[in-house]
């Protein structure tokens, strides 16, 4: 009989990322139900000294793996040693993170381990002292309950979903020897983005100007309030037409089609042209003067109010809800 | 019969001695006309070499009497040229006074050479022949006349249309058939005012008089004053030389024609008469689209031998440039520049291809031969190399060009020839129409919105689709502006609640409901096109519909005109059609005035296209309350919005064709932009924000105003958002 | 280069997906069927590099007869021949059988490069990919937006969060496309013609030998909760707007 509920911690340059926590403390919950342990695995180069942190919200025992060969992250070889690993101990249910790491680790992991996996998922829970993951499919049309066949059931949590709470525990560690095998895979370079924005159709976040801007100075305020959000600013083509903004910067039907998970429109009506290149947006925020603007009618949130006089507040605002 | 010599007037001597002073140049003259005929023959012969060298087969001769009828007004009459006022003057000048002299010289030479010596008929004599020699005179200033002022304008006036952006298209062969023109007038009038001249001399000796009868050539009379006091033989010597001056322009005219632009002379009206007799832009599609092996025009010779011609028949008078949307606006588009350039490159390709066509003859039935004979030789040209491949994109089929071109030429079929070509031979045009394709493919609308959502507009309406009811008087085609964009909804709405308010039986397809095709076809996707097309047709013609309704003119147009190749046979009207037959019938009653300034903006699908130029102004002169002013541009000659043709879907480049137009109407201080179409709406809307006008100007549908006077439309009272 | 693509159908991302009364698949009876846009990538991808350096390029499709249609499309667009794996014990098929009916279908066959698109917009896992590479035994590149071929190896790049690796990876390889990798191409009308009659073999699970238990089922679907109606933010003035706007965007949407 398969058990304990393994989490596949992620770090880098020598920090956990936020997902671990959120998947260490969701596994606490559903090992709170199972009465199983929570084990994290914990994989890289000198990461020994992170598992304590991991105890803090809720593992039990941390798996950790420290070889040069898994630092930076390639794909085979932590495959490899986590396969191992959720193998030898039988484990009955492993979560990773839905994050572009997780997403490639997991999917290789299931293969090797001839297992299911659900991926993004934005809810995990135990019916019958099984795993159910709920995960949104078509876009988010609608949503599937994933019912696992093998042992371990895998799934990938979407990151920014579950909370991450402290509960305190032990966090044992136990040392994998891990031998790794030649990898075909070389990274050369990592570049990291130093302006601190990404291209549109990978933004998280998007703050987009159109007519209502008035002029390309005035973008300015958009860009602080996407510098606070770590969003990247787009625009309509309205204002891409006007001059205002660059053409690369343009959402829309003949720009750029986007969907991050927040789109703040900020003086865009929402002509068809512009709706077809973001309506997908996960949320939608319209900031515009015109009650009637059909912005509205797609919009999750509304602000009926001129635009510099909201943008700057909205800046403030986040400024001070994220510090 | 009677004698002939007419009667004679005043003082008995009427008439002129022909060849008088020159009786010894008689033979020769024959000899130069000779040669000047031959010279003339050969020109066209050669040229009639070209026009067969390239080019498909199209029959441009079948229904004879329409075609003599258009030969007649356009060729004779020249009633297109007469829409420009100056230019039309001038053309009209030459053209009737040329047309007179020819007959006059006929006359003359037909009495001399012909009635005279064969029948002892000279007609030419008396009053008649001093009315004859009034009408030659005047006739003679007429063209003289008209060419002065087509120096004036060529040379000082200069107006953009003879030109390219700025670059003047004049060569040495203007100025050459001008002056050819001219100097046979001016010439004519030196012959004759020293025939006066000497004739005076001769007759009355040292006093002379003048006989009243010589003042009827008023021009001759006059200049022969200007003669005074020159001796009888230097008159003759001068009258000699001015004669064979005269001959020799005359002839070299004749022998220059097939040479230089003085050939539309010939092509221009037998292009009048080839003109296509098919619906106002009628667009020919792929038949047979799924056996065809290549698609659409990229070497010349694959146009049709008339779609060259046109080019030949082109006068390079600039009227298609005047009013050409895309070159008023910057583009590289210029419809004259493209038919030149056809022109251009037929001219240097036509030759090859004639020797060529030669070869395979000659070698009987090996005709594979020639492809590999021509290895090694330079790759082969292509249209591209001649045809701004740009300018194709740029337009917007707003049929400015055919509608004004004095030739009859049709550019837009051209065009989207070569789109077709890009589109469907090698798929390379703009992403942003590729993304309208693919939209249309998937979801049957450019932009790629569910087509489950298509009759969602008119739940909540009443309004029955004809799956749930078929038994009704009209279909309503809504198009996808009407059932997918916000704001041409507010047309579909505004439009059905004018039907039911006035107890019209009708229905709409819903979902069954396809795009209509109209910028697929217009933007070179003839296979996207059709797929749409049938798809409307096998479920109209399922529920038997008869009569159609359309409120976009794209639509309206492509089912009037194209679905009949597919099967599709309706009565089909555009919605301001019906609206104006309701308001007659009496069938709308107006409650509410609508005060403000209307202008009507003409959709050009709607007007050049169709025709449909009264019914929209009649629906705002029945509105009580409505000041309806034209904006300069307007019926055909009516500016485009700038989304015809397949533009809605592409990036515009440069200055905006919508900005262009609503400045036309800000001109005009209109508060009520008024348009037929959901396209034109987009546009002027969009044209009315960007020139900030948004408080004192807005656009609307005729549907929309109507549905208000009607006090149809629901008034919303004042939302306190926050209060929900 | 021999280089494999493999498709997906699906539904088109306006289609109007309504699941069943008894929450046990979707209704398709009105879906327009569409080739996955991340495979399209894949495909555009595939063709590139063959245009480039050679070779042929092979379609791989597991699904329903329908499928074809997609297959098609992808020869359309210029691939050379196709694979339709097509039985309806695979109709239910979860990533993992469906990566092992790709990977016994390409055993057989000479590969440089495989492609996938980094996710299907259907079921949206994003597993394939990974999982053939797996089942093959050759290293995987998944969520690439830009390769370079360079002899036995492809150099290439993958966006993480807040960095972009640059990776050489030895070949042969599993690509999965990510959207920026290229611009698919329209077919032309020619190229439409053309793969009507191009080679497309069609093979079920029992030839290829793939077992069909699925691993991950979907038990249930279900409509996503009802779409709240956008909410209008108020507040007496700009300020108190934003603030509630920005504690809306935290709490209630998670959104920041």
């Amino acid at each position: 009989m398969a058990k304990g509920i393994y989490v596949i911690a992620e770090q880098r340059d020598g920090a956990l990322r936020k997902v671990s926590f959120e998947l260490a403390s969701a596994a606490r919950k559903l090992a709170d139900q199972t009465g199983d342990e929570v084990s994290a695995i914990l994989l890289g180069s000198g990461v020994e000294s992170m598992a304590a942190e991991l105890g803090k919200f809720g593992v039990d025992k941390v798996f950790v793996g420290d070889n040069a060969a898994l630092e930076p992250y390639v794909t085979e070889a932590h495959a490899q040693v986590v396969a191992k690993i959720l193998k030898d101990n039988d484990a009955a249910i492993a979560l990773f993170g839905a994050s572009v790491q997780g997403k490639d680790l997991s999917a290789r992991v299931a293969a090797k381990l001839a297992g299911g996996l659900a991926t993004d998922c934005t809810d995990v829970k135990i019916d019958g002292g099984k795993l159910v993951a709920v995960r949104p499919m078509y876009a988010g049309k609608c949503f599937a309950d994933v019912v696992f066949n093998t042992t371990p059931a895998m799934a990938s949590l979407r990151p920014n979903v579950f909370p991450a709470v402290e509960n305190a525990k032990a966090a044992a560690v136990t040392k994998v020897d891990v031998a790794v095998d030649a990898q075909k895979s070389k990274i050369l370079e990592v570049q990291k983005d130093t302006s601190g924005k990404v291209d549109l159709t990978e933004a998280n976040i998007i703050v987009s100007g159109g007519r209502g801007m008035k002029g390309p100075d005035e973008y300015k305020i958009l860009e602080e309030l996407a510098d606070v959000l770590k969003g990247t600013v787009g625009a309509s083509r309205a204002a891409v037409d006007a001059g205002w903004r660059p053409q690369k910067d343009q959402v829309g039907q003949t720009g750029k089609v986007v969907s991050p998970n927040l789109y703040i429109a900020c003086g865009i009506s929402g002509a068809i042209q512009h709706l077809a290149g973001m309506s997908s947006s996960k949320c939608i925020v319209a900031i515009n003067k015109d009650a009637e603007a059909p912005i509205f009618a797609k919009a999750d949130f509304g602000v009926v109010d001129d635009l510099f006089k909201v943008v700057p507040e909205l800046t403030a605002a986040c400024k001070k809800l994220l510090a | 019969m009677e004698h002939n010599i007419p009667p004679i007037a005043a003082g008995g001597n009427e008439g002129r001695e022909v060849f008088w002073n020159a009786h010894s140049f008689e033979p020769l003259l024959f000899l130069f006309t000779a040669i000047s005929m031959a010279i003339f023959a050969y020109g066209v012969y050669k040229r009639w070499q070209l026009w067969k060298a390239m080019g498909k087969d199209e029959i441009r001769w079948d229904l004879l009497p329409e075609r003599l009828k258009s030969l007649f007004m356009n060729g004779f009459l020249q009633l297109k040229t007469w829409k420009d006022a100056y230019p039309g003057l001038m053309h009209g000048l030459i053209f009737f006074g040329f047309f007179v002299l020819i007959f006059g010289a006929a006359f003359d030479a037909g009495e001399f050479h012909i009635t005279e010596p064969l029948f002892g008929w000279a007609f030419l004599r008396g009053q008649f022949y001093l009315n004859f020699s009034f009408l030659m005179d005047l006739f003679g200033l007429f063209v003289l006349i008209g060419v002065l002022m087509a120096a004036y304008r060529r040379y000082i006036q200069k107006p953009d249309r003879l030109g390219y952006k700025g670059t003047s298209d004049n060569t040495t062969d203007d100025a050459i058939a001008l002056l050819l023109i001219g100097g046979i007038i001016v010439t004519g009038f030196a012959i004759e005012a020293l025939r006066i001249h000497a004739t005076l001399v001769e007759g009355a000796g040292v006093d002379k008089v003048t006989p009243d009868w010589e003042y009827y050539s008023f021009i001759g009379w006059f200049l022969a004053k200007a003669f005074n006091g020159m001796d009888i033989e230097a008159a003759k010597t001068w009258h000699s030389i001015s004669w064979w001056t005269h001959t020799f322009i005359a002839l070299g005219f004749i022998a220059y024609i097939p040479y230089s632009r003085l050939l539309h002379i010939i092509t221009t009206p037998a292009n009048h008469f080839m003109m296509s007799l098919k619906p106002a832009g009628y667009v020919e599609p792929i038949r047979d689209i799924e056996n065809q092996e290549s698609f659409g025009v990229s070497k010349l010779e694959e146009y049709t031998w008339k779609q060259i011609f046109d080019s030949d028949a082109c006068t390079k008078c600039g009227r298609c440039q005047d009013g050409c949307p895309a070159y008023l606006t910057g583009k590289h588009l210029s419809p004259k520049k493209l038919v030149q350039d056809i022109k251009t490159f037929w001219l240097e390709q036509a030759p090859l291809a004639a020797t060529k066509a030669v070869v395979p003859a000659a070698e009987g039935e090996e005709a594979a031969a020639p492809a590999e004979a021509a290895e090694g030789a330079a790759p082969e040209k292509t249209l591209f190399d001649a045809v701004d491949l740009h300018a194709v994109w740029d337009c917007t089929n707003c049929m400015y060009c055919m509608e004004n071109c004095s030739s009859s030429i049709e550019h837009i079929q051209k065009m989207i020839d070569i789109r077709r070509y890009k589109v469907l031979t090698e798929a390379d045009f703009a992403p942003e129409l590729q993304l309208t394709y693919r939209n249309m493919e998937n979801n049957s609308n450019p932009w790629g919105i569910g087509a489950h959502l298509r009759g969602d507009w008119a739940k909540e309406m009443g309004v029955k689709t004809l799956a749930e009811d078929p038994n009704v008087e009209y279909m309503f085609y809504v198009g996808c502006s009407g059932s997918f964009d916000d704001r041409g909804k507010k047309i579909s709405v505004a439009f059905a609640k004018i039907l039911q308010a006035a107890g019209v039986s009708f229905g709409i397809l819903g979902t069954e409901e396809s795009c209509c095709g109209d910028s697929a076809m217009r933007g070179g996707n003839d296979y996207l096109f059709q797929a749409q097309a049938q798809a409307n047709i096998e479920i109209m013609n399922g529920y038997g519909v008869k009569k159609v309704i359309a409120i976009c003119p794209h639509g309206y147009n492509c089912i009037k005109k194209d679905y009949p190749n597919f099967g599709g046979n309706y009565e089909v009207y555009h919605h301001t059609e019906i609206i104006a037959d309701l308001i007659a019938k009496g069938k709308i009653k107006f409650t509410q005035p609508q005060s403000g300034t209307f202008t009507y903006h003409d959709s050009c699908f709607l007007g050049r296209y169709n025709h449909v130029y009264d019914q929209p102004r009649s629906i705002l002169n029945a509105i009580p309350g409505t000041n309806v002013v034209e904006m300069e541009r307007n019926f055909s000659k009516s500016f485009c919005c700038g989304a015809g043709g397949a533009r809605m879907w592409m990036e515009e480049h440069g200055d905006r064709i919508n900005n262009a137009r609503t400045d036309q109407a800000i001109a005009v201080n209109a508060s009520t932009v008024a348009v037929g179409c959901p396209f034109c709406l987009t546009m002027i809307s969009d044209g009315i924000k960007d020139r900030q006008k948004i408080d004192s100007m807005v656009a609307l549908d005729i549907a929309e105003i109507v549905c208000k006077a009607m006090g149809l439309e629901e008034v919303k009272e004042p939302v306190d958002v926050c209060a929900v | 280069m021999n280089i494999i693509a493999c498709v997906k159908q699906v539904p088109d991302t306006e289609a109007q997906i309504k699941v069943k009364a008894d929450g046990s698949g979707i209704d398709d009876s009105q879906i327009k069927w569409v080739m996955n846009p991340y495979d399209e990538f894949g495909v555009e991808e595939a063709l590139k590099l063959k245009e480039k350096n050679g070779g042929d390029v092979t379609i791989i499709s597991v699904g329903p007869a329908r499928a074809m249609e997609t297959i098609r499309t992808a020869l359309a667009m210029g691939a050379e021949k196709g694979i339709h794996i097509c039985d309806p014990a695979l109709d239910n098929a979860d990533a993992f059988v469906t990566a092992s009916a790709l990977a016994a279908a390409i055993k057989g066959l000479p590969y440089d490069v495989i492609f996938c698109g980094q996710r299907a917009i259907d079921d949206d896992s994003g597993q394939v990919g990974a999982m053939l590479a797996e089942l093959l035994g050759i290293p995987q590149l998944t969520i690439v937006t830009k390769l370079d071929y360079a002899g036995n190896a492809v150099k290439v790049i993958r966006p993480i969060e807040g960095a972009q690796l640059n990776i050489e990876t030895a070949l042969p390889c599993v690509v999965t496309a990510q959207k920026g990798l290229n611009e698919p191409r329209y077919a032309s009308l020619p190229g439409i013609m053309k793969a009507k009659k191009k080679p497309v073999d069609v093979k079920n699970a029992a030839a290829l030998g793939v077992a069909t238990d699925v691993k991950a089922k979907v038990a249930k679907l279900a409509p996503p909760p009802a779409r709240a109606a956008g909410k209008i933010i108020c507040g007496d003035d700009a300020a108190q707007k934003a603030a509630e706007l920005a504690r809306c965007l935290r709490e209630e949407a998670k959104a920041i």
